[in-house]
């Protein structure tokens, strides 16, 4: 692995000229202490960013002082961007991309938790309301087979207060993609408050409803399903709009889940049974004893039709750094069949929420403390690499001229 | 002694035939080590499909806009997923091999190329010749070969147009930018480690009252400066004391929220300069992705 042992002068150059020029723009009226353009920023039009046909001390300089020093700035905000860029993806792939850190991907960490909204209500003309706010959730963008899509809406003021709501009227049809003419199919979503059904809680404010796309009349029909609803909200009216995409097809079924410790690393292999041959898409968390969030694992490669198994390795490097504690759980799976140059793009497999797997216990010893390697880093690091080396030689070009 | 010369010089000239064989092979077979920009367009698309060098939606094709620049157009109309093959195919054809790219894109080329490298960056793919056949050459690769990705008034994260049915025209591709459709569509984090630098805008007036925060008129913060989330929220510029800042570069917002993984504010409008479009002129916030991919993309 390249330090920047050699290239720390070429470094220290550029952070000085840097320093200067944005010390410059730093005090210029305007500038906010903490939270001001980067060096990026300034250094995009780095003509503008020079302090004009002046040296420090106020004194003229040449023209071409003044482009040189323009070429300096550059030169030095390209090396910076070069070593930031090598030195990331260096220390970002020591794992490999099937298997990171969770806090990596902050939201997919709950995927089967509601999506939540909040926003001003609006009018038939999309206008906001003064004072009333609707808060929304809905429970998946995605349904297939028989699932059923939950939603809730309420009504707060501003200060978060609750404000009486009334669901005058909600219904879902469907969006055709096509400008062909197709049937249009509509259902009736009822909200309510009573506590039965959807509702966890009568009279709390909060109406719920339930839509199950393939018995309210969209079977066999795939695609987006607008859900509207038009409500009255402290005697203001107004309307929220809910999109999912409906899948019908389901595109397999779990069967089954093993473990095996393979080269130093903690490989969970999801077993299923698919329906059709394709690319799929899978990914599953991994918590240790504690409910200590771990690792997002993911897999993406072709298999099937008929029993398959979904490898998803745990790295042994990121078992050492992050020192769980065993057992370690697999929990809430997804996958989908990936289609190519199609839309709707999947066809979901059933949602695995909560623990899918629990693992044995290992000792820390049994994993590998190898970073990942393949052809793909190689050629990226190396690529990388090369261009912190131009950067550093233009930036020497401009900073040591020949003679 | 002079054997020994002879066969050293006969071993130099074999030497000197292979390395220039070996030249030559690398010239017909496109293995020029060459770096491309590829320009990724959003939605209502004009260049024509599959010509490259039509810069119709962004402006003139004459500006320095990166190393040998590329228009990877679309239809800017149907949904991401029917029309990501073309990002794809450009991919394939501008990005493997000896052969490395940038990419800037524009509103929806953000989700174009988040969506390709999210689901398809990590698979098989056939190396091809940079050409305008764009023919395969029998090997292949994991992966492309990407430097960095910057976006201006990114649409990855959708917008409250889509949501409130704001635009006239209720195409495909509106229902995939709605801000839980766009979020839920792909994992934004999984960019196989590869930068996105956000460029976001911040002179919106007529949709305000829709857009959550700052906006560009069509594209509010929560998307353009990559906030991760099921859904969108209010971010603004420092200057305002009752909303939550989006902050530059990879680190938290105001409020404590993250961006998704490898996603780098490198431009937030302070001065409520920009706004969205293009204007066929590379105008907008596109005009300081233009500026920055001349500086960066060589």
């Amino acid at each position: 692995m390249r330090t920047f042992g050699s290239g720390r002068w070429h470094a220290a150059l550029a952070v000085l000229g840097l320093g200067v020029v944005l010390g410059w723009y730093w005090l210029q009226p305007g500038a906010s202490a903490n939270e001001n353009a980067t060096a990026v920023t300034a250094a995009a039009s780095p003509a503008a960013a020079l302090p004009g046909a002046q040296g420090p001390g106020g004194d003229p300089v040449s023209a071409a002082e003044a482009a040189r020093r323009e070429r300096e700035v550059r030169a030095s905000v390209r090396l910076e961007r070069a070593e930031q860029v090598y030195r990331s993806y260096r220390e970002s792939t020591r794992f490999p991309p099937e298997s990171r850190p969770l806090e990596e991907h902050p939201d997919q960490a709950r995927p089967f938790a509601p999506v939540e909204d909040e926003a001003r209500l609006r009018d038939s003309t999309g206008r906001p309301v003064a004072g009333v706010r609707i808060r929304s959730t809905q429970d998946r963008v995605f349904v297939t087979g028989t699932e059923a899509a939950r939603f809730t809406v309420e009504a707060v003021d501003d200060e978060g207060r609750p404000v009486a709501l009334v669901v005058r009227r909600s219904f879902a049809q469907s969006v055709p993609d096509s400008k062909t003419l197709m049937t249009v199919v509509h259902a009736d979503v009822p909200f309510a408050d009573d506590g039965a059904g959807a509702d966890d809680v009568a009279g709390d404010g909060r109406y719920a409803a339930q839509l199950t796309p393939a018995t309210q009349g969209f079977a066999g029909r795939p695609g987006t399903i607008r859900l509207l609803i038009e409500l009255v909200a402290n005697g203001q009216q107004g309307g929220v709009a809910f999109d999912l995409v409906y899948l019908p097809e389901v595109a397999g079924a779990w069967s089954g889940a093993r473990e095996a410790l393979e080269n130093g690393a903690l490989n969970f292999y999801l077993q299923a049974q698919v329906r059709v041959a394709g690319r799929y898409v899978a990914s599953a968390r991994v918590q240790d004893a504690n409910g200590v969030p771990l690792a997002l694992l993911q897999f993406n490669d072709v298999v099937g039709p008929g029993p398959v198994e979904f490898r998803l390795p745990l790295a042994g490097l990121l078992v050492h750094e992050k020192s769980p504690a065993f057992p370690l759980r697999l929990v809430d799976v997804e996958a989908f069949l990936l289609k190519p140059d199609a839309f709707p793009d999947r066809t979901m497999m059933p949602r695995l929420a909560g623990v899918a797997h629990v693992s044995q216990r290992y000792a820390m010893e049994s994993f590998s403390t190898q970073e990942w390697q393949s052809e793909q880093r190689d050629r990226y690091l190396a690529e990388y690499l090369r261009d912190v080396t131009r950067a550093e030689d233009e930036l020497k070009e401009v900073t040591q001229p020949r003679r | 002694m002079q054997a020994a010369v002879s066969a050293r010089t006969s071993s130099f000239r074999k030497r000197a035939w292979l390395a220039i064989v070996a030249l030559l092979g690398c010239i017909a077979g496109g293995v020029y080590a060459t770096n491309y920009t590829l320009w990724i367009h959003g939605r209502n698309g004009r260049g024509a499909i599959g010509n490259h060098l039509d810069f119709s939606y962004w402006g003139a094709d004459t500006v320095n806009a990166g190393v040998n620049k590329r228009a990877i157009n679309w239809d800017g109309y149907n949904r991401i997923s029917a029309t990501n093959g073309l990002i794809r195919d450009a991919l394939d054809c501008y990005c493997t091999g000896t052969n490395w790219c940038y990419i800037a894109a524009h509103s929806a080329g953000d989700n174009q190329i988040g969506y390709a490298l999210s689901l398809y960056g990590g698979t098989a793919r056939e190396v091809k010749n940079p050409d305008a056949s764009c023919m395969g050459t029998g090997a292949t690769q994991t992966g492309w070969n990407i430097k960095f990705v910057s976006v201006a008034a990114g649409s990855g994260g959708g917008t409250e147009l889509a949501n409130y049915g704001a635009w006239a025209v209720s195409d495909p591709l509106t229902s995939d930018l709605k801000t839980s459709t766009a979020r839920a569509m792909y994992d934004h984090n999984q960019t196989r480690s590869t930068w996105f630098y956000m460029y976001a805008g911040a002179k919106g007036t007529s949709y305000s009252a829709l857009l959550p925060g700052q906006d560009d008129e069509v594209i509010a913060y929560h998307s353009s400066g990559g906030v991760a989330g099921s859904g969108g929220a209010s971010y603004c510029n420092p200057a305002d004391w009752f909303c939550n800042y989006l902050s530059l570069r990879a680190d938290p917002n105001e409020n404590g929220t993250t961006k998704w993984s490898y996603h780098y504010v490198s431009f937030r409008d302070d001065g409520q300069d920009y706004d969205h479009y293009t204007r066929q002129n590379w105008q907008g916030i596109a005009s300081r992705l233009r500026a920055d991919m001349e500086l960066y993309a060589r």
